[in-house]
């Protein structure tokens, strides 16, 4: 399958991926036009700062066992078999949270705005190329690389 | 020299440029653009503030506002009013260099080349003085006298050089400008920290300086160096990689400020200076022009037939014109002179010589011009160059496009030649208007750039589709440097223009697109909008004309795009110029400019689409004037 790899090292913290993501799932907008003030404006990736280690990117890794899978009451999130990763079908979504409990990096969120569904990575699926965060990393910090199943 | 660079080079409209370009053995920004593709969302959206020690802050969903509390619309503001101020910065420092050297060369009772420009800037300052020197010192005085006016002050030549309907409405808007050197101080201290934070005054600020910059960084500035230099006339004139001929010791020029050269071009044509020249094997001396200079050479390149071999390419040319391994010397007094030219330069020995601290480039020998030394300086120069060619020909390999460019491009349009060549009166340009037969004049003006789809590819398609639209298009800046080099200035291209503009074009033997120059002459077009309105009597916005810049580049392209603003003319632009983060400036530049001044921003890189909104603006402002 194929996964987000992250080199913590090369990360600058200018949040170009946070950017992408939003304008990714914001439909038509573009890096000149994404609205970063709408409160839709969700990314589903994140970046933290440690005084001592610097910059820390955390991005959905679409675990092999997925906790949020395994915690899901509702069956709104689901493995692909195929692809590997981990998707989410927001009709089947009762809006528990336990996902965002159980998630062990913190990177699923419910939704800003009527904390009725999940804002998780989708891997861009719905795109060509790489996932929107990779092509918009300058510092090539995050790559996708294809990791056995 | 970096040999690591990537071979990927950036498309260009012109495809011979592009593949000399692609083959080349130096880097150039064709290269460069390629491993500068990711770009920032906070910084083209304009949302990143760095003016404190809590920054750099960014506009994010978690973070609406900066550490002080600044939100999208003020740090949107703040950025660009600080970029318009050091535009017009720019200009101002040019129109100030002007005027001195006029002041300097008629105190000296030096040759005054443009008699009629005299006297048109005479009658208009109404200065009376019989004397030419006497009279074009005064002249010099007067624009100098304003410059440095502080900006409580306000500047006394805008109402005599602005069409009155514009300067009345500047007047009720509160945008008249003082002194147009304080206006950059004023714009700069506002943008600072913790200061202004009210978007809509910093954009009346914009227009202020987009005044000043417009009328006395363009407008006079044209108009002073034809007093020295000679008015343009219209003529057929060689452009492109071809007008290099290395059967000569050839200097490129590159800058904005044609009168630091005025001395140095004469003397290089004089016979001891040929005789050097000889004496190591060269016919002669040559310019090569390149940049906004190049321009301003060409468009006057009438009276400087001898020394002037042509006007070879815009800003991102430059490098290319530099590997051809024939130019000997790099004279340069201002931008666009990009750093990109110094390991080219480096390698190739080629000589560099700034003649205005402003342009020092790292590796250049700095030879600050002053008026009153030009003729040892000058002698210093012609040693220099002629030290480097005698150290490079023969070492350096030779690699001349010939192929590149044509002999007819049309230049030396501006508004005194045009108006002659229609015989004195604007009135035929006006009647193949309202018959239609031109549906509506665009100023396509600014940069080149290597965004938008590559090197001048947005403003040559865009410039396609508009003359394919029987709109005429005139052109001024480095955009004239990519469209003469397409062929879109020789009279042949009539055939790619609407059935009525061809016609048109055909029967006065021109072609669709005409060469303004440099982007000084931004000025220029002022100049006509001006009288076209003046002779219709209407105000600027009624008029069926629109600006493009589709490939603005830099400050000083935000300083002239303000200045259209200003005149109230619509205003496209390729790019958006960092401000979409703040939907305050979306609604200012796009809507309610048209109530401030009847001005208004499209923003749209597709040059289909473009084209068709610009002609539906010409339409519009057809039907309403009933035509």
């Amino acid at each position: 399958m194929k996964r987000i790899i992250i080199d913590r090292e090369k990360c600058d913290g200018c949040l170009n991926c946070n950017i992408a993501c939003i304008s990714a799932h914001q439909e038509g907008s573009n890096f000149y036009t994404v609205d970063l003030q709408d409160p839709d404006a969700q990314a589903r990736n994140f970046i933290k700062y440690d005084p001592q280690k610097g910059y820390l990117p955390l991005f959905c890794r679409h675990c092999d066992q997925a906790e949020c899978v395994l915690s899901c009451i509702s069956g709104a999130l689901e493995k692909d078999p195929l692809t590997g990763h981990v998707q989410y079908d927001e009709n089947k979504c009762a809006a528990c949270y336990m996902c965002v409990m159980n998630c062990p990096y913190g990177v699923l969120k419910p939704d800003n705005k009527s904390r009725t569904k999940l804002i998780k990575c989708d891997f861009c699926d719905d795109k060509p190329d790489d996932p929107s965060c990779v092509k918009a990393c300058p510092k090539k910090a995050i790559a996708v690389k294809e990791v056995s199943l | 020299m970096n040999s690591n660079f990537s071979c990927q080079t950036c498309a260009s409209a012109d495809q011979k440029l592009e593949t000399f370009i692609s083959k080349l053995s130096v880097e150039t920004s064709h290269h460069r653009m390629e491993g500068q593709s990711v770009k920032c969302g906070f910084g083209l959206q304009g949302i990143c503030c760095r003016l404190c020690s809590n920054g750099p802050c960014r506009i994010t969903p978690d973070g609406p506002k900066g550490v002080c509390g600044a939100t999208a619309d003020t740090i949107v503001a703040r950025n660009f009013l600080r970029a318009v101020s050091a535009g017009s910065g720019c200009y101002i420092h040019i129109v100030e260099n002007t005027a001195l050297m006029l002041k300097k060369t008629a105190a000296s009772k030096g040759v005054l080349k443009g008699k009629l420009a005299l006297a048109k800037l005479a009658e208009i300052f109404a200065v009376e003085e019989a004397d030419e020197h006497v009279r074009a010192e005064k002249i010099a005085d007067m624009v100098l006298a304003d410059l440095y006016k502080p900006d409580y002050v306000k500047m006394e030549l805008v109402e005599k050089m602005a069409y009155k309907p514009r300067f009345d409405r500047w007047k009720e808007l509160g945008i008249l400008p003082g002194g147009a050197k304080s206006e950059v101080f004023a714009g700069v201290v506002k943008t600072s920290t913790n200061l202004n934070s009210d978007p809509v005054d910093m954009y009346l600020n914009c227009l202020k300086l987009g005044i000043s910059t417009g009328l006395y960084g363009l407008t006079l500035t044209n108009l002073l160096n034809d007093v020295m230099l000679g008015e343009p006339s219209i003529r057929l004139a060689p452009v492109g990689l071809r007008v290099i001929d290395s059967d000569y010791i050839n200097i490129m020029i590159t800058g904005h400020q044609h009168s630091i050269f005025a001395y140095l071009q004469d003397r290089l044509i004089q016979d001891d200076v040929i005789k050097k020249a000889a004496a190591v094997g060269a016919k002669g001396f040559k310019l090569v022009g390149c940049t906004c200079v190049g321009q301003d050479l060409q468009l006057r390149g009438q009276h400087y037939q001898e020394v002037f071999n042509g006007h070879a390419g815009n800003n991102f040319t430059s490098e290319a014109i530099l590997a051809t391994g024939a130019i000997d010397a790099v004279l340069s007094e201002f931008n666009c002179t990009l750093p990109g030219i110094e390991p080219i330069c480096e390698e190739l020995k080629i000589k560099q010589i700034c003649l205005d601290d402003v342009s020092k480039k790292a590796n250049a020998e700095m030879m600050p011009f002053v008026f009153e030394e030009k003729e040892s300086q000058s002698n210093d120069i012609i040693d220099a160059v002629i030290a480097a060619y005698q150290a490079r020909r023969g070492v350096v390999a030779l690699n001349i496009d010939g192929d590149h460019g044509n002999d007819d491009t049309l230049t030396g349009v501006s508004e005194g030649s045009l108006k002659s060549f229609l015989g004195g009166t604007w009135k035929p340009l006006i009647d193949l208007i309202v018959a239609g037969e031109i549906k509506g004049i665009a100023g396509v003006v600014g940069c080149s750039s290597l965004t938008a789809g590559g090197h001048d590819v947005l403003t040559v398609n865009l410039v396609k589709e508009l003359i394919a639209k029987d709109i005429l298009v005139l052109s001024a800046g480095c955009s004239s440097g990519g469209l003469e080099n397409v062929g879109l200035m020789s009279p042949s291209a009539a055939s790619q223009a609407g059935p009525k503009l061809r016609a048109v074009c055909e029967s006065l033997g021109i072609p669709p697109v005409l060469n303004f120059g440099p982007c000084l002459a931004i000025g220029r077009l002022e100049l006509v909008a001006t009288e076209l309105a003046e002779a219709i009597g209407v105000d600027l916005p009624q008029l069926p004309l629109v600006l493009s810049a589709p490939q603005w580049l830099e400050e000083q392209a935000l300083a002239d795009g303000a200045f259209g603003l200003a005149l109230g003319l619509p205003l496209h632009l390729g790019l958006p110029p960092f401000v979409t983060g703040s939907p305050v400036a979306v609604q200012v530049f796009t809507q309610d400019m048209l109530n401030l001044t009847g001005g208004q921003l499209i923003i749209d890189d597709n040059a289909k689409s473009a084209a068709a909104s610009l002609d539906a603006i010409i339409e519009k402002k057809r039907k309403e004037l009933n035509i």
